[in-house]
């Protein structure tokens, strides 16, 4: 109905709609060149000769091409147990999180009990408890409890986040409960029901909160920095921050090999996997 | 959880009605038993340790033997009051929320309006201006650290302008903004994304009627799409708020905090307080002041930006 309209606004401003397009690209594909500067100059730091990383001019393009960085790396730090150890902890985090937060969310919106309400307005309320907070308190718990130094006591702080009981309470309440009801009247029990239709139904939500929190728990700093002490114990991120001094030089090339080294893989997943992300960052965007 | 795991059998055939206080109690601890495990952990590591830092707040605590704290009731505040390293924290802190919050927050309404538009390969766009989300701060920190240093890539090209910076991490004056640029590309990201699905939920019909009546763009801009963005760009604001009073990583690790204190953040004085100094109480007083200041932002932010409560 209103192409007619729309044509003719478009003619009358013709040249200047032509040249905003073209301000809006430029200004987009400008800021995207800042964005990936940085990157082009990680990787490329990471793989040059020495020569060239201390060179006067910086390069962003490589001009010359070694291993020497990643193979140092790989000898002299512990960026191998540094590697597994994130994984096991975004792991195990992931699956952690992902069945106790459905539990909840089950319960809270399928289930009658007293109390879930005011349960989940102490849940929502915690949002506005910024974790930095229990910084110090939590660290004494963990600490108490003989957790220091022990992947345990990273996770535990992080299953206490109430952002995937929210989320998913959201997904939980936004799907009807035909299917469930009728498995009820089956005789199916509560945890049949939910292992096997609540769960499977939620697959998207589930894999998109699982790919969040995966990413969240792989880059944490703060909490694997104050409990895990150890340098075998450490994570990459916590491993990276101490290369130089372990290492006992200051070369940027190792450096950047192993900042590469610590975001490839999330990079990687990114780009594979980018809608689950996206959609996990909007279900964030309406909890407000 | 076995507990709440009765067999199929035992309810079948019968159907659960209000009046079966049978069933009615099973569903009550069947809805407790789901809920239970995270409850658990909240109790033991959210809620537990907003009780236990409050009560630390008022000691003397000895972090070998708790058992041994001395209360001292609200020496730690007053303490706090006259800190003056608490107070160039506070301040550096305030200084990069003025410095970070608006260029985030108008940043990534501008992306998100941008790639929003008809333009040429929006999905790379889209990718490019999200992949910052997914890297540590350990390497956005270790990566920027070398772009700012002396040798390093921005020095470089602003002396190609004629501008003369030398190192900015080691500059008293440029530490702080050189941290802020590095937090500005990280943190575009996320708010970009959550206000590029704000804007495509906004009827188009909208602008449709609004050109009709040969609204400009600026006004259709000001009269619809804020106003219809109201509520993501509130999330928007609290959060970047309540984000930016946290900074740690960035200063922690591209600064130390210095030159000359100049970029020590709260959080990263409380950090210090806390495992360099050893003074539990004390730092559990810092996080305190800081959760009512925040409180208090958040309130402000909501009430003056006018979010309609839900």
């Amino acid at each position: 109905m209103s192409t007619e309209t729309s044509s003719l606004f478009d003619e009358v401003s013709f040249t200047r709609e032509q040249f905003r397009s073209f301000a809006v690209h430029a200004a987009l594909y400008g800021t995207a060149f800042l964005f990936v500067v940085p990157y082009a100059y990680m990787f490329t730091t990471s793989i040059q000769p020495r020569e060239q990383i201390y060179s006067d001019v910086p390069f962003l393009i490589p001009q010359g091409f070694t291993l020497r960085w990643y193979e140092q790396l790989l000898n002299n730090s512990q960026i191998i147990n540094w590697t597994i150890n994130t994984v096991l902890l975004a792991g195990a985090t992931t699956i952690v999180v992902l069945l106790v937060d459905s539990m909840i969310a089950y319960s809270l919106t399928r289930l009658e009990w007293p109390g879930r309400k005011v349960v989940f307005s102490v849940i929502v309320a915690s949002f506005m408890v910024p974790g930095i907070i229990n910084l110090v308190p939590v660290f004494m718990i963990v600490s108490e409890l003989g957790l220091v130094n022990n992947l345990i006591g990273v996770i535990l702080p992080s299953v206490a986040n109430p952002l995937g009981v929210f989320m998913l309470y959201q997904f939980f309440r936004d799907i009807p409960e035909e299917l469930e009801e009728a498995a009820r009247l089956d005789g199916f029990s509560r945890i049949r029901i939910f292992t096997h239709i609540t769960l499977p139904l939620m697959r998207s939500a589930l894999a998109a909160l699982g790919l969040f929190i995966f990413i969240w728990t792989w880059n944490a700093f703060l909490w694997p920095l104050v409990i895990l002490q150890d340098q075998a114990m450490y994570t990459l991120p916590i491993g990276l921050v101490t290369v130089q001094d372990t290492m006992g030089v200051t070369e940027p090339g190792i450096v950047m090999a192993s900042a590469v080294i610590a975001s490839a893989p999330l990079l990687i997943v990114f780009l594979l996997l980018q809608n689950h992300l996206v959609r996990a960052v909007e279900m964030q965007g309406t909890v407000g | 959880m076995s507990q709440v795991d009765h067999e199929p059998g035992a309810d079948s055939g019968r159907l659960p009605s209000l009046g079966d206080g049978n069933a009615r109690i099973r569903e009550w601890l069947a809805g407790f038993g789901f809920a239970l495990p995270y409850l658990v952990v909240a109790a033991g590591f959210l809620f537990g340790p907003l009780l236990l830092g409050l009560f630390m707040s008022f000691h003397n605590w000895n972090p070998i033997f708790p058992a041994e704290s001395e209360f001292i009731g609200l020496a730690n505040y007053e303490e706090l009051i006259a800190d003056p390293r608490f107070w160039n924290a506070m301040k550096n802190t305030l200084y990069f929320v003025v410095l970070t919050v608006p260029s985030i927050v108008v940043g990534s309404l501008l992306l998100a309006l941008g790639v929003n538009r008809e333009v040429k390969g929006r999905w790379v766009l889209r990718a490019i201006f999200f992949s910052p989300y997914v890297l540590t701060v350990a390497v956005i920190g270790l990566l920027w650290t070398d772009l700012f240093s002396s040798t390093g890539l921005i020095p470089y090209y602003a002396a190609q302008l004629g501008i003369n910076t030398g190192s900015w991490l080691t500059d008293p004056t440029l530490a702080m903004p050189a941290i802020t640029i590095t937090t500005i590309w990280w943190s575009l990201a996320f708010n970009f994304v959550i206000l590029l699905a704000a804007r495509q939920n906004v009827p188009e019909r909208l602008y449709e009627a609004a050109k009709l009546d040969g609204a400009s763009s600026w006004r259709m801009m000001l009269d619809i799409t804020i106003p219809q963005m109201r509520n993501p760009l509130i999330f928007v604001v609290i959060t970047t708020f309540v984000g930016s009073f946290q900074v740690f990583g960035q200063p922690f690790i591209m600064t130390s905090g210095g030159p000359s204190f100049s970029t020590t953040t709260v959080v990263m004085y409380l950090y210090q307080t806390a495992f360099s100094a050893g003074d539990f109480g004390y730092a559990a007083a810092v996080g305190y002041v800081l959760f009512m200041i925040l409180i208090f932002v958040s309130l402000i932010n909501f009430y003056v930006l006018g979010g309609d409560g839900e």
